[in-house]
């Protein structure tokens, strides 16, 4: 496992329905990373199919492994790079179950998938009337560390990352599409969320306006203390190489050891007492 | 929260650039060549020329003035003329008197001193010159609602809010008239009395009956799911008066959505036929 990685944040505005471009962009910044000496490429929430896609949903979502990942499959191959983009998946089993999902391929191939645990449906946002949450986190071994995968609002609720980082993920990638009005919580958000779980935090957010959405940008990495690393700029599109140097977790690790002072049996209470809310 | 107007205070730069690139987005996608806009002389299409025209580029702005003689106004004319000058707008002056006086004569049961029937028909007239430049010169009309008028339903359906993209609707009018002082417009100008201009001395504020200042905070209330005692007591009114906007704002919901049909197919149109806006 390599000490230190270079992570390539790619703030893309995503064309809704048009898999065909997106899948182009996401094609050319991966050779552009490669070039600019990153390991890894991470893309915003649905940037396949676009954000606002409504019913189109179910014409646009594929199963994994399926057409598109097959071909993020060889892009991948073909750079020695890792991937991760967001895509709305099709259960294998079913026609129409759809999953809002983040998906990781290396050189070797598929290395998994992460489906949104907590689908917004509120607001201006409708995700549960077309997904299926996920019921598992995700954090994958890979030669880059161990990366845990988490979307968008999953980072409001801080069981979902300590989970993650729980089962080893030192380097938690949120990809997200978050319009402008929230990017204060956002803002707020990733920084408690690398600060408390000490890992680090790769937060990529989605560009551009879809249906009056503006979603803010604002892509950053944190570190585990909490110190904004690298950040893209606020609204447009934009692409950033940073640093992942994981010597900084054992420092992070001992000055301030949440890890070491978590307390097991308060996740009892938190059970019952969210069950009587 | 306590209601106060400080509450409406928000960063007008950042606004400003959200709602540009709002516009621009929006007419690049839809492969339009601008936008047509109605000029009054008020503070609302004023704020709205201004925007366009920092989005896009004035050249590319078409402000259309709509007099007629029952209402005519020199000042208004001025008023529309300093902005499309100030903001480097293209302007065209189309005079509706005789459109409306051959619509009069046309209707077997027009009734001249019905005020509010004639008055509609004059924001649904503009409506019509509005969308003519927009499908002949290829550009997209941009409307000028404002969130408080919105959201009581002060406005002539399918006249005045009819419209492609309304950027200034989630801005209540205080608001608008400080977004209009930082976008340079001229303060005689934010200071005018709003009317929708459909019938001589008209003012909005005294149709509907209370001030911008207290309207906008009972609605800002309401919009943040406040009761309505509690936003009575706060701004030292009666429950009543929330009460009555309250009221004005539910009842005119048909306003602002598209008409209903009733649920008979698979997936009903306006209803749970739920796409994505193709041109945004």
């Amino acid at each position: 496992m390599k000490d230190k990685i270079n992570l390539a944040l790619a703030q893309i505005s995503s064309k809704r329905e048009n898999k065909e471009a997106n899948l182009q962009k996401i094609e050319d910044l991966t050779f552009k990373a490669k070039e600019q000496g990153a390991d890894i490429i991470i893309f915003p929430e649905l940037s396949l199919s676009g954000y606002v896609v409504r019913d189109q949903v179910y014409e646009l979502a594929e199963t994994i492994p399926g057409p598109t990942v097959e071909k993020l499959e060889k892009l991948a191959k073909k750079t020695g790079m890792h991937v991760i983009c967001g895509m709305p998946e099709l259960s294998e089993k079913t026609q129409a179950t759809c999953f809002n999902t983040a998906v990781l391929v290396g050189p070797q191939g598929l290395v998994g998938k992460y489906r949104k645990m907590y689908l917004p449906t509120h607001s201006v946002f409708e995700e549960k009337r077309y997904f299926r949450p996920g019921y598992q986190t995700a954090a994958f071994q890979t030669e880059l560390g161990n990366i845990g995968l988490c979307i968008c609002y999953d980072i409001f609720f801080p069981e979902v990352l300590r989970l993650t980082r729980l089962k080893g993920a030192q380097l938690i990638v949120c990809i997200s599409a978050s319009p402008a009005v929230r990017r204060s919580y956002f803002e707020t958000l990733t920084c408690a969320r690398a600060i408390e779980n000490t890992a680090f935090l790769a937060y990529v957010n989605l560009a551009g306006v879809q249906d009056g959405l503006q979603f803010w940008g604002g892509s950053r990495l944190v570190s585990p203390s909490g110190d904004v690393l690298a950040k893209a700029k606020y609204d447009e599109e934009d692409f950033v190489i940073c640093e992942v140097d994981y010597g900084d977790l054992r420092t992070a690790e001992t000055f301030i050891p949440t890890l070491k002072d978590l307390r097991p049996e308060l996740f009892d209470k938190l059970k019952e007492s969210s069950e009587l809310l | 929260m306590k209601l106060a107007l400080s509450l409406l205070d928000i960063d007008f730069s950042e606004a400003e650039k959200r709602i540009c690139r709002f516009i621009k987005e929006y007419v690049e996608n839809a492969g339009s060549k601008g936008i047509v806009l109605g000029l009054s002389g008020g503070i609302d299409s004023g704020t709205i020329a201004a925007l366009s025209s920092r989005a896009i580029g004035g050249g590319n702005v078409l402000g259309l003035m709509l007099p007629e003689e029952e209402n005519f106004s020199q000042k208004d004319i001025e008023d529309a003329k300093l902005v499309a000058e100030k903001f480097n707008l293209q302007t065209q002056i189309c005079d509706m008197s005789s459109v409306l006086s051959c619509l009069y004569k046309s209707i077997p049961v027009f009734d001249p001193n019905d005020r509010l029937c004639k008055g509609n028909l004059k924001a649904r007239t503009r409506m019509i010159y509005l969308y003519y430049y927009a499908n002949k010169f290829n550009k997209i009309v941009c409307g000028s609602s404002d969130k408080s008028e919105t959201m009581m339903g002060y406005f002539t359906k399918w006249g005045d809010v009819a419209a492609d993209i309304t950027p200034i609707m989630d801005l209540y009018k205080t608001q608008i008239r400080k977004l209009a002082i930082h976008l340079g417009i001229p303060k005689e100008l934010v200071l005018k009395p709003s009317t929708p201009a459909l019938w001589p001395n008209q003012t909005a504020e005294n149709e509907l009956g209370i001030k911008y200042e207290t309207l906008d905070l009972i609605l800002y209330g309401l919009e943040k799911f406040m009761k309505t005692i509690e936003i009575a007591n706060q701004l030292n009114i009666q429950k009543t008066i929330v009460d009555a906007v309250k009221n004005r704002w539910l009842a005119n919901e048909h306003k602002r959505k598209m008409p209903l049909p009733p649920k008979i197919g698979y997936r009903t149109v306006g209803n749970d036929f739920r796409l994505p806006r193709h041109t945004y």
